[in-house]
């Protein structure tokens, strides 16, 4: 009655579905969940189990799945993935979401000032994963352009969902059709995962000890930083990651995208790996 | 619930490895490296820095400067605050202070392939060409570590430039040692005096370490019940890959990892290294990404 955490029996055909926390990765967990469980109601009361997370699934849970697995995870990398789906989303939202979900989870107070937060988050003391930059940085660098990795952003599913369920779908094997596809998406929409918070938030450990009056599934937006954060933080972020955001397509707003420029160079390992 | 007892009766018998599973404190320094990158001989040298008043030999090197993919986690655990250990793990966001080591890749390769017939890991008849190839694509025991390009990178790319991460190159340390220990006796804190660095340089070298591992090793966990026909301190040398690896295994290390190499300073000798251009991010020597 234990979770397996980082002595969890890895097999070859594991498949991770791994991110930033606060990036989107327990709806991917829901649209993938719905797009191998046809037959199952996914909610927050059985997500452990379908797709499971080592720091939270029993052992006696993992030993009783059926492979392939998909499992999540939110660590830097980790060279006995087998394969990985690595979902990345905009800092400046991540900064934004982790700070409304630490006060849920009544790890800072309502009104902690947003200036300690934005630095913690930049020296990566916001979680056990690293930060924004290292956690996204470590896999970028070993895997991209590696047929074993699939690099997701949350911004791209937000606005076409169906486009890059289809991509997950032929990264997992699992049948691609428009129809299925859609179903898991409807599925997963934000007001309905919002209603199945609401009726189970009592049964899942996502939500079970936190604020119930604060939702765990919230804006599912993307872009709210350009309302919710201020230039002052905004540009702290991109002052440190934007040469990362540049690769990634995120446009910065503070600063001229040249000046990260000096920083993009070709040497990522290339070759057989 | 068997398997959880087993977790804890080895860890009270001391029969597992700390590595991954170490318990990290804020105050630690890590000496990280892939591993044949000079891990070994930093190690002394930073032992007999840190520890004038006693020679360091094999026998109590663990106790000085702990290998935590050697020893248990409760021995680590044991070891007097703040320790300094030794480390091969891929990035570690818990690692707060890291020196790391970088070696030339193909150096390390003919390295590690001696390393692995002492070990009994291939034996004597197994190809130096099959060997590299397999060191690159992941498939050698080390590949838990990552292979050299996925450790480095994993480093590099999000620490350098960070005041808690110092980058030190095998090359540079061979050059200048005396040198490249004043670095390292800055970023600890220790006062760099001059008598001081050569003394632990002298403590530590390569005739030294070659003397004590002949008389020591037995003692230590690293070469006990090894072969000892094959020396675990080699030729202290750096560019041996220039007449004893093949043309073929230079070109596929150098096509595995060439912008990485090349930033690191180490030249590409082969015409196809390295020109498949992916966007990746520099080593910066201003800023890490933390």
């Amino acid at each position: 009655m234990y979770p397996p955490k980082r002595n969890l029996k890895i097999w070859p055909d594991d498949v991770y579905l791994v991110s930033f926390p606060k990036s989107g990765n327990t709806w991917t967990r829901f649209l993938i969940a719905n797009l191998a469980h046809a037959n199952e109601t996914v909610g927050f009361e059985n997500i452990h189990r379908l797709v499971p997370d080592p720091f939270v699934t029993w052992k006696r849970d993992f030993d009783r799945m059926s492979r392939p697995r998909i499992i999540k995870s939110h660590e830097c990398f980790e060279p006995r993935y087998p394969r990985v789906m690595y979902i990345v989303r905009d800092p400046r939202d991540v900064v934004i979401s982790q700070y409304h979900y630490h006060r849920k989870c009544n790890k800072i107070e309502d009104g902690y000032p947003m200036k300690t937060f934005v630095e913690r988050f930049l020296a990566g003391q916001t979680c056990p994963h690293g930060s924004w930059g290292e956690n996204v940085t470590t896999w970028l660098t070993s895997r991209h352009n590696d047929p074993r990795f699939l690099l997701l952003r949350y911004e791209d599913m937000v606005a076409d969902p169906h486009r890059e369920m289809t991509r997950v779908a032929r990264f997992l094997g699992v049948p691609a059709d428009g129809d299925r596809v859609a179903q898991a998406v409807e599925r997963s929409a934000a007001d309905r995962m919002r209603k199945l918070e609401k009726a189970q938030a009592d049964k899942s450990s996502l939500t079970k000890d936190s604020r119930k009056e604060l939702s765990f599934v919230r804006a599912a937006k993307s872009g709210g930083w350009r309302s919710e954060l201020s230039e002052q933080f905004a540009g702290q972020i991109e002052a440190k990651w934007g040469h990362i955001m540049t690769f990634l397509g995120y446009a910065l707003a503070t600063r001229d995208a040249a000046s990260a420029e000096p920083e993009l160079a070709s040497f990522m390992p290339s070759g057989p790996r | 619930m068997i398997w959880g007892l087993k977790k804890i009766i080895k860890y009270m018998l001391g029969t597992d490895v700390a590595g991954r599973n170490l318990a990290v404190y804020p105050d630690d320094t890590f000496i990280v490296s892939y591993p044949r990158s000079g891990n070994t001989w930093t190690r002394f040298l930073i032992a007999n820095l840190v520890h004038p008043g006693q020679p360091v030999t094999f026998a109590n090197i663990e106790r000085l400067i702990p290998d935590c993919e050697a020893m248990s986690s409760r021995y680590v655990k044991g070891v007097p605050r703040p320790r300094i250990i030794k480390s091969h793990e891929y990035f570690d966001p818990r690692y707060q202070k890291v020196i790391y080591i970088v070696r030339d890749p193909r150096d390390v390769a003919l390295s590690y392939y001696d390393f692995s017939r002492k070990y009994r890991q291939v034996d004597d008849a197994y190809p130096l060409v099959s060997y590299v190839s397999d060191f690159v694509n992941g498939r050698l025991s080390s590949a838990g570590w990552g292979t050299w390009g996925e450790n480095v990178a994993s480093w590099v790319h999000t620490r350098n430039g960070s005041a808690a991460f110092l980058l030190l190159r095998y090359e540079d340390m061979q050059v200048d040692t005396v040198r490249e220990l004043g670095k390292v006796s800055r970023f600890l804190g220790i006062d760099p005096a001059p008598e001081r660095l050569a003394s632990a340089v002298e403590r530590s070298s390569a005739d030294r370490m070659r003397g004590m591992e002949k008389t020591q090793g037995d003692q230590w966990v690293a070469t006990k019940n090894k072969r000892s026909d094959i020396p675990f301190v080699r030729t202290a040398k750096s560019g041996l890959w220039k007449e004893k690896l093949p043309a073929s295994s230079i070109a596929e290390i150098e096509s595995a990892w060439g912008p990485l190499m090349t930033a690191l300073g180490y030249e590409l000798t082969s015409a196809d290294a390295g020109t498949q251009s992916e966007v990746g991010f520099s080593i910066s020597a201003t800023r890490g990404t933390r």
